[in-house]
C-alpha cells in the first residue's frame, strides 16, 4: 500500500484524493486550518496539523520512513517550493508532486527536487484551446481519460513468466482479442520512455516492460489478470 | 386626394423586400461602421477627393482638357449621388407617413398630407443642415458653372476626408469635446486682441511717432505678438507701446500654454477611444475569431496557443496589469468589463466571433459573462471555466456549451501519476501533443477512399496509424458494440473489422503528425478526383 501525504486541503487535493484507489493508497491530509480539516474528516479522510516548515514535523508524519509520495498542494508557490526542498532533503527517494501557479514557479519546484509539476492553469488553458481546435477529440478524451464513461487508459506491467514474455508487440492484437486499443509500450531495453504504438517499431516484450492500453475497465482487468497469471 | 396614393406607396415600400434590401445595401456602403464594403468605399472616396483636388491645383496654371473635364463631371456625379443617398438614408420617410396615418386613424382625425410632408421634409432638412451635409454640398456647388466664383470652395472637398477617415473624425471629436474650454479661450483671446489692438494703436499711431498706420496694422501686430511669432515688421517705439508689448507677450505665452494643455488633455482622454477604434478595425478583418474574457494565467495560456495556431482572438479584461501584458504581446484587447452587453457587442459577438471563452478566476463573473453572451448570441460557442464543482451546473444553465474545471483535471492527473505514471505520460503526451503524436478526428467525406469500406480494408497499420474509434450519428451503426454517447452522437470504441464506414462518420486515429496529414491528403485527393469524374 502506498502512503501519501497531501499538504493542503482544497479543490485540487480533494479531486486528486477522490480519484485515488482508496484500497491501495493510504492518504493523510496535512492542513493547518481547523474548518478545512473538519471538512476533510467529514468526508472520511485522515488529517493532521503540523507545521510544514519544521523538519521535525515532517518526520513526525513519516517522511523519510513510511511516506512514499507527497502532494504539495499548498496555496502559495513559495510554500510548495519550501516544502519540496525540505522533503527532498529528508528523503532522496520520495515522490514529490507539486502544483505551480506560474511557469517560473515550475522551474523553481523542479530545481527544489519535485518529480512532477502540475500547473492547473496551463492544463486548463490547453484543454480550452483543444476544445476549440478539436472539439470531437476533446470530448473523446473527456469520456475516456477523464473517466466520464467506462473507458480508461491503464498500464499493465509484464511480470516474469508472463505469457507475453518474448512475444512481439505486433502479435498482441489487443483490439481483436481483448477489445482494447494499444496506446504505447515502455520497452525497458530502450529505456524508460513511452513509445506510442503507431506501427513504427515492433517491440520485443520482456518482463518489466509496461503496456499502456485504452478500453473498458472490465476488459482491462481481464487483460491484467491474464498477463499477471504466471 | 393625394392621401390615399401616398399612404399606399408608403405601405408598399414598407413591405417591399427589394426596397429594404436596397436601403440596407446603401446603409452598409455609406454608414455602417461594421461593414466591409464601407471601408472599400471610404478608400475609393479618399482617392477620388485627392484626385479632384489634384486637378484643381493643376488647373491653376494649366487649361484642363476634355479628359480632365470629364473626370470632374464624374467626380461631381459621384458626390451628388452620395449626397442624395445619404439624405435618403438619414430618415425613413415612408415610416413617418405610416405613423402619421395610423395616428390619425386611431384618433379618428383627418390625415393631413401637408403636415405629414412637412415632417418628412423637416427630417431631410435636419440632415441638410448637419455639418457633414453642408461640407458635402459646398464640395459640389462650385462645379456649377454660374457659381464658378465659388471655385475656392472646392477646398471643402478636402474636408470631405473627415467622413472617410476614422482618425480625422476622432481629431474633430477631440476638438469638439473641449468646445467649452476652447470657446472660453477664444473669447479671452478675442478680448485680449481687442484691448491690445486699441492700446497699440493709441500709443503707436503715426501721429504719436509710431509705426502703426491704421487699426488693421494694430490688429495684425497684436496677432503676430500674441502668437509669439513676432515678425518684427512693426515694432513699438514709444514707452507705452513697449509696455503693451511686454504685457501681450507674457499673456500670449499663457494663452498658448493653456491652448496646448487643452489639446493634450483632450487627446489623453480620447487615447483609449483611439486605441479601441484600432482594435475594432483590426477585428472587422476577421470572420472567425475568439473572444477571451479574462487574461489571467488561463487566458494567457489559451492566447499563447491561439497565437501559435494563428487563430485570431481578442482579450477582454479589466485588470490593468493583465492588459499591460496583452499589450506587450501585441494582442488585440479591450480593457473593460466583459459582462457588459456593449463590450461584448463591440468585441464582435454578433459580427464574426465564433466562440467566447469565460476564463476569469471568478465563477460569478464567468456565469454572468456566459449569460450575457448567450443572451446576445444564441448560436455562439461558449466555453467557461469553473473553479468549484457546484458551479458547473450553473454555467451550463447559463448557456455554456462546455465547462472546464482546472482543479478537476489537475487532480485527476496527480492521482493518475501516483497510480499509473506511464499512463499519465501517455495522457499528457496526447493532451500536449508531445513528440508530434496526435489524436485526430478525420471526417469520412462522401466519395472518399474510405467511404463504405470495412475497417479491415483500410490498412491503418501500414499507414502508421492506430484506430481508436469512430464517431457517428448514423443509425446503420446503432446495433454495434462498444457504443458510448458523446453529445448528440455515438462514439464506437475499437470498432470490429467488419464495421463499415459511412459518409460523415468521423474516425479517431492516433499517430504522428506526418502520417495523419498524409492520410488526410489522400482522403481529400480521393474525394476530389471522384468528384471530378462524376
Amino acid at each position: 500500500m502506498k502512503k501519501i501525504a497531501v499538504f493542503g486541503y482544497n479543490n485540487l487535493s480533494y479531486e486528486a484524493i477522490s480519484r485515488l484507489d482508496q484500497k491501495s493508497h493510504d492518504v493523510l491530509i496535512i492542513e493547518t486550518d481547523l474548518s478545512l480539516r473538519k471538512s476533510a474528516e467529514e468526508k472520511g479522510f485522515k488529517t493532521k496539523d503540523i507545521d510544514f516548515r519544521s523538519d521535525c514535523g515532517l518526520k513526525s508524519i513519516g517522511i523519510g520512513h513510511t511516506i512514499d509520495v507527497i502532494f504539495c498542494f499548498l496555496l502559495e508557490d513559495s510554500s510548495n517550493v519550501f516544502l519540496t526542498l525540505s522533503a527532498r532533503a529528508i528523503d532522496k527517494n520520495i515522490d514529490i508532486i507539486a502544483i505551480a501557479g506560474s511557469a517560473q514557479s515550475a522551474e523553481k519546484l523542479i530545481a527544489a527536487g519535485a518529480n512532477k509539476i502540475i500547473d492547473p492553469y496551463q492544463i486548463c488553458g490547453q484543454k480550452i484551446h483543444e476544445l476549440i481546435k478539436k472539439p470531437d477529440i476533446t470530448n473523446i478524451i473527456d469520456h475516456t481519460v477523464f473517466g466520464r464513461d467506462d473507458l480508461h487508459i491503464a498500464e499493465v506491467a509484464i511480470p516474469t513468466g508472463s505469457y507475453l514474455e518474448n512475444t512481439y508487440s505486433s502479435t498482441l492484437s489487443l483490439n481483436e482479442r481483448h477489445n482494447l486499443v494499444l496506446i504505447g509500450i515502455v520497452d525497458k531495453e530502450l529505456g524508460d520512455n513511452l513509445h506510442f504504438a503507431i506501427g513504427e517499431k515492433d517491440h520485443k516484450l520482456d518482463a518489466g516492460d509496461i503496456i499502456v492500453v485504452l478500453g473498458p475497465s472490465r476488459e482491462i482487468n481481464a487483460f491484467k489478470q491474464e498477463v499477471t497469471n504466471v | 386626394m393625394f392621401a390615399k396614393p401616398l399612404v399606399y406607396f408608403a405601405y408598399l415600400l414598407k413591405t417591399s423586400a427589394y426596397y429594404q434590401q436596397g436601403k440596407q445595401f446603401f446603409y452598409n456602403l455609406l454608414e455602417n461602421p461594421q461593414s466591409k464594403i464601407k471601408s472599400y468605399f471610404d478608400v475609393f472616396m479618399i482617392c477620388l477627393v485627392m484626385l479632384s483636388v489634384f486637378f484643381l491645383v493643376y488647373s491653376v496654371e494649366h487649361e484642363l482638357n476634355n479628359t480632365g473635364e470629364f473626370f470632374e463631371q464624374c467626380v461631381v456625379s459621384v458626390f451628388i449621388s452620395e449626397y442624395l443617398l445619404r439624405a435618403w438614408l438619414y430618415s425613413d420617410s415612408h415610416l413617418i407617413i405610416i405613423k402619421e396615418y395610423e395616428r390619425a386613424e386611431y384618433l379618428n382625425t383627418p390625415f393631413s398630407v401637408l403636415k405629414t410632408l412637412k415632417k418628412v421634409f423637416g427630417k431631410k432638412l435636419e440632415y441638410m443642415l448637419s455639418l457633414f451635409a453642408i461640407i458635402d454640398l459646398l464640395a459640389i456647388l462650385p462645379s456649377y458653372r454660374p457659381l464658378r466664383i465659388l471655385r475656392i470652395l472646392l477646398i471643402f472637398r478636402l474636408f470631405k476626408l473627415f467622413r472617410y477617415s476614422n482618425s480625422i473624425k476622432v481629431f474633430a471629436d477631440v476638438l469638439s469635446s473641449k468646445r467649452f474650454e476652447l470657446i472660453t479661450l477664444a473669447i479671452f483671446m478675442g478680448f485680449l486682441v481687442f484691448i491690445s489692438t486699441i492700446a497699440i494703436y493709441l500709443f503707436e499711431n503715426n501721429s504719436s511717432g509710431g509705426n502703426v498706420r491704421h487699426l488693421y496694422d494694430a490688429f495684425y501686430w497684436s496677432i503676430v505678438t500674441i502668437s509669439t511669432v513676432g515678425y518684427g515688421d512693426i515694432t513699438p517705439v514709444t514707452f507705452g507701446g513697449r509696455l503693451v508689448t511686454v504685457a501681450l507677450i507674457l499673456t500670449g505665452l499663457g494663452v498658448l500654454s493653456f491652448f496646448t494643455s487643452i489639446i493634450v488633455s483632450a487627446f489623453n482622454e480620447k487615447m483609449y477611444t483611439l486605441r479601441e477604434n484600432r482594435t475594432y478595425a483590426e477585428l472587422s478583418r476577421f470572420d472567425n475569431f475568439i473572444i477571451i474574457c479574462g487574461f489571467g494565467r488561463v487566458g494567457q495560456e489559451i492566447a499563447k496557443n491561439f497565437e501559435k495556431d494563428q487563430q485570431p482572438f481578442i482579450v477582454i479584461d479589466t485588470d490593468e496589469n493583465n492588459i499591460l501584458l496583452a499589450k506587450e504581446k501585441n494582442y488585440l484587447y479591450i480593457q473593460d468589463d466583459a459582462s457588459k452587453n456593449s463590450v461584448l457587442t463591440n468585441a464582435g459577438i454578433n459580427s464574426g466571433a465564433s466562440s467566447v471563452i469565460c476564463a476569469t478566476g471568478n465563477d460569478v463573473a464567468n456565469v454572468y459573462i456566459t449569460l450575457t453572451s448567450r443572451f446576445l448570441n444564441p448560436e455562439v460557442n461558449i466555453i467557461a471555466r469553473s473553479n468549484r464543482d457546484d458551479n458547473v451546473k450553473k454555467l451550463y444553465q447559463a448557456g455554456a456549451n462546455n465547462v472546464i474545471q482546472p482543479f478537476e483535471i489537475s487532480g485527476l492527473l496527480a492521482a493518475e501519476y501516483v497510480g499509473q505514471p506511464v499512463a499519465f505520460e501517455a495522457i499528457l503526451g496526447i493532451l500536449q501533443e508531445q513528440k508530434q503524436i496526435l489524436m485526430e478526428a478525420l471526417i469520412v467525406y462522401p466519395n472518399s477512399l474510405i467511404e463504405n469500406k470495412r475497417i479491415e480494408e483500410i490498412d491503418f497499420k501500414n499507414r502508421k496509424l492506430t484506430l481508436v474509434g469512430v464517431i457517428s450519428s448514423n443509425k446503420l451503426h446503432s446495433k454495434r458494440r462498444n457504443r458510448y454517447k458523446v453529445k448528440n452522437q455515438h462514439f464506437y470504441f475499437n470498432p470490429e473489422n467488419h464495421f463499415e464506414l459511412q459518409a460523415q462518420d468521423m474516425i479517431i486515429i492516433l499517430g504522428r503528425k506526418y502520417s495523419i496529414e498524409h492520410f488526410q491528403d489522400q482522403l481529400e485527393k480521393s474525394r476530389l478526383s471522384s468528384g471530378n469524374k462524376s
